[in-house]
């Protein structure tokens, strides 16, 4: 093995210095007994109790949970049938526009998806709302899910699903019984990235929604704008478990995953 | 075979099961994605008016049989008559190019090392990169303002240290916008750059040394050409969505820091000009069109 | 050549083809993989398709298959035409070169998969997935998955797989390029063992001509689409159709000669190597001066020291170099 500069050493504990302290300062102060974010004035979990009494943020909670569980179920089941498409289907008229209008969303400014999508609404005289902010959310979240899928395809042995159809199963008893179930990692990650996407958006989400859907990032957007306080902290450290849970239960299943297909 | 088989068949070949498939993502992003752009175009050529929708139809039955297309560039004009407009996308494009650059300086190097780590290792660390990316974004960026505002912890630590002895002001500048986007895009850039690094050769590394290539040079003149397309696509990833970025320059940055992103939603939420929203956004969209389609072709090739 | 009809059922016109490849033509947009090619197969035969890769005999096992369309001629499987016959619907079972395990799914399960499609009850398909296991020796590994398994063992699993549904046609793409030599040797006979045990009609593609020459009842030597020749391995060995054949087959000694003609000893040639004239046992279709290319296998050549008591096809020469 060569050996190992101490540049690169230097580099990675500066480097992740840089992504994880602003993190580990963030969750620390929503332990802060004080009311000023800068100084420490012991251990408490107060702010946590006041966010239990706080029935807008509760609110925008359940709401934020509904949007992203639908939305992200959605565009799972679309945005899988469209890698499908890209990496199985060969030719199609129109295979560039559809491949453009899957990697331009995930490039796109947020400010321009969430302007047109909400035009569009008003347009078609659909009602700013809920379910809104769902269709805006599954469209750009099926783009992630499919490129997720892409990837996935990208290795898989087309001959597996021949000797599927070789031994008398049809195509569809094939997907069913042979595709789905190997790809089915993917498809759950693909799942996992759009419910925290959905979980995480601001942009798309002002836009797009309206009287009565505000989402939780909505509402730690308008507190952030009156001023730093521990309860948006509070509000953050819990948000950042739940995604740092997910994110674990992903990657035990990416390993599955990969196990299954050495 | 006879025509009529043949035409059969033709038909068959468009109501299949096929074609089915694959209209169900395509219907929905042509309806949710493309035809939006539409909507955009047409009311960016429409006139502010104050009602619901605040905009003037495109079209108008008259009295005449044809409809009156009332279709004027006036938003347009009126974006290059204010030069606030003009300002916002050169010092966008301007926040965007520093800030890629700086994203790639720091990515590259974080990436190198990940890549060149015992490879037991290189899972856990590349693991750890994208970590702080599944959490908010709004979290993150948020997570600044503690550390740089000017009675914040950075200050804080500094002064307690006694390198300074007056805070900094770094909060509501370009600067801390430059810190928000370096941190946030980090993942985007680094990706790419280790799917590359780390499929590299290293015998050719080791072949150039061996040719008497001093390791600096080695770095330039094979390390750098050779992860191009990595190098490519991270700044793809970062510079297209920086330009339209709204939540840095708006929580991080200071009223002075011009983004065209923050002009759209201004023009959008406060001034509820919704033609000229559009207009902003319709040229926006032509300054990225080019960087966006050159990202597909490297995204479409890297999936072969 | 005086052999029965039931072991060369080619050479008998009264016997039915079992396969009967009609002109067919397979172009993939401007390539033509397949060039107008015709071919018939026995019942219980072991035809191998041979040649080197991008000749088009995976192209023509996979339209055996039905995985690919002809685009011009007809496939005929036991006097039916299979055209329209999509792939899950043939009385064909294929093992594939990448052996194309299901790899969520363990190896009696892999086993059972087709016998599942066809909806048999369950004491029937566990009997015959029993059956298949002591076949190729892997009852131990039933439950295993295929990332548990070596090379060999997921190549026998794959055998197993595509014998299981007793098909009449088992189609084998390069079934044993990715064992080592000494297994991929053992495993020749035990296709053959198997091949003669079950009756079955194998078709094999293969790049390895030592392969060929050893299970095969016939080869198909092909070439950029083209079928050049097709007998037994020892007719192909002994009379190759061309130079081509006879250099892809077996070591050979490949000479340049003109022809002069024939008399009793055999055909005429005149060596431009030695200058003198040599026999050979082949007959030519030439004309009188012609150049022709004629072969020695190293095997049929002796050497002394004394010259031979035979008249012809006799030349003195100088050792120059010797290897081992």
């Amino acid at each position: 093995m060569k050996k190992y500069g101490n540049f690169n050493i230097f580099a990675l504990i500066v480097g992740f210095s840089f992504l994880y302290i602003p993190i580990i300062l963030l969750i620390l102060f929503s332990f802060n007994e004080s009311r000023l974010v800068t100084v420490w004035g012991g251990f408490s979990t107060k702010w946590y109790g006041e966010l239990m009494n706080n029935q807008g943020i509760k609110d925008a909670a359940w709401v934020t949970f509904k949007v992203a569980f639908v939305s992200s179920t959605v565009a799972t089941f679309l945005g899988t049938i469209a890698g499908l498409v890209m990496s199985r289907f060969g030719k199609f008229g129109g295979r560039t526009l559809f491949s453009g209008m899957i990697y331009a969303p995930m490039v796109m400014p947020e400010v321009i998806l969430g302007l047109s999508i909400l035009l569009t609404f008003i347009t078609l005289s659909i009602d700013r709302g809920v379910l809104t902010v769902t269709l805006a959310h599954i469209t750009f979240s099926m783009c992630y899910v499919s490129v997720i899928i892409q990837s996935r395809m990208s290795s898989y042995d087309e001959s597996i699903n021949e000797a599927a159809l070789d031994l008398g199963c049809t195509p569809l008893r094939t997907f069913l019984l042979i595709t789905f179930p190997i790809i089915l990692p993917a498809i759950i990650s693909g799942w996992l990235l759009s419910f925290t996407m959905s979980l995480d958006d601001l942009v798309i989400a002002s836009f797009t929604s309206g009287p009565g859907s505000t989402t939780l990032p909505m509402k730690i957007y308008s507190m952030v704008r009156l001023g730093v306080t521990p309860e948006i902290n509070a509000v953050s450290t819990i948000l950042v478990g739940l995604v740092a849970l997910g994110v674990v239960t992903a990657s035990i299943i990416g390993k599955r995953q990969k196990q299954q297909t050495i | 075979m006879d025509t009529k088989d043949k035409k059969h068949n033709f038909l068959k070949r468009i109501f299949n099961g096929r074609n089915a498939v694959i209209s169900i993502p395509y219907l929905w992003l042509l309806l949710l994605f493309l035809f939006p752009f539409v909507i955009v175009l047409k009311i960016s050529l429409a006139q502010p008016i104050i009602a619901m929708p605040p905009y003037t139809p495109l079209f108008s039955w008259g009295d005449s049989l044809w409809p009156k297309i009332q279709a004027g560039l006036d938003s347009y004009l009126f974006l290059f008559s204010d030069s606030l407009y003009i300002k916002a996308y050169l010092s966008s494009i301007k926040i965007a190019t520093i800030s890629t650059i700086l994203t790639l300086i720091v990515g590259y190097a974080i990436a190198y090392s990940i890549a060149r780590a015992p490879k037991r290792w290189r899972g856990i660390l590349l693991m750890l990169v994208i970590l702080p990316f599944w959490t908010s974004f709004l979290i993150r960026v948020y997570a600044w303002i503690g550390i740089l505002k000017t009675e914040g912890l950075l200050n804080l630590a500094l002064m307690t240290i006694g390198i300074i002895d007056k805070p900094l002001i770094i909060m509501n500048t370009d600067l801390a916008v430059y810190i928000g986007i370096v941190y946030s895009y980090l993942p985007f850039m680094i990706l790419p750059l280790y799917a590359n690094l780390e499929k590299m050769d290293m015998s050719l590394l080791e072949a150039a040394a061996d040719l008497g290539c001093r390791p600096i040079k080695t770095f330039w003149s094979v390390t750098i050409p050779l992860s191009m397309p990595g190098i490519m696509a991270g700044c793809f990833l970062v510079f297209i969505p920086v330009v339209g970025e709204f939540v840095i320059p708006d929580l991080l940055g200071g009223t002075k820091t011009l983004m065209i992103g923050k002009v759209l939603w201004g023009e959008f939420f406060y001034n509820r000009d919704w033609p000229v929203a559009s207009a902003v956004a319709i040229i926006m969209l032509l300054l990225l069109v080019v960087p966006i389609i050159l990202y597909q072709k490297s995204q479409e090739k890297a999936m072969k | 050549m005086t052999d029965s009809s039931s072991t060369h059922p080619w050479q008998d016109p009264d016997q039915k083809p079992y396969i009967r490849i009609e002109n067919v033509t397979k172009k993939f947009g401007d390539f033509t993989a397949i060039d107008n090619l015709s071919l018939d197969i026995y019942k219980s035969e072991f035809f191998s398709l041979l040649g080197p890769s991008g000749c088009g005999k995976t192209t023509l096992l996979r339209m055996l298959a039905g995985f690919e369309n002809v685009t011009d001629g007809r496939i005929l499987v036991d006097g039916e035409d299979m055209s329209d016959i999509p792939p899950h619907l043939r009385p064909i079972n294929m093992m594939f070169q990448s052996y194309a395990l299901f790899p969520h799914m363990t190896v009696e399960k892999n086993i059972a998969f087709g016998l599942k499609q066809d909806k048999l009850p369950d004491d029937v398909i566990n009997q015959r997935v029993e059956e298949m296991l002591e076949l190729v020796e892997l009852t131990k590994f039933a439950k295993r998955k295929p990332n548990q398994l070596s090379g060999g063992q997921s190549q026998r699993v794959a055998l197993a797989r595509s014998l299981a549904k007793s098909p009449k046609l088992l189609l084998l793409d390069e079934p044993l390029g990715a064992l080592d030599k000494r297994l991929r040797e053992q495993t020749q006979f035990e296709l053959m063992d198997i091949q003669e045990k079950l009756e079955v009609t194998f078709v094999i593609v293969t790049h390895d001509q030592e392969e060929a020459m050893t299970v095969s009842s016939r080869i198909g030597v092909m070439e950029s689409g083209n079928l050049i020749q097709v007998a037994t391995p020892t007719e192909i060995y002994e009379a190759p159709v061309n130079k081509d054949v006879a250099d892809f087959i077996g070591d050979v000694n490949l000479l340049k000669g003109i022809y002069k003609g024939k008399d009793k000893e055999g055909t005429q040639l005149l060596s431009e190597d030695s200058n003198s004239i040599v026999y050979a046992t082949q007959e030519v279709e030439a004309e009188l001066e012609d150049t022709i290319w004629f072969a020695i296998r190293p095997e049929k050549l002796e050497i002394s020291k004394r010259k031979p008591s035979n008249d012809i096809n006799v030349l003195q020469g100088v050792i120059e170099d010797a290897e081992f």
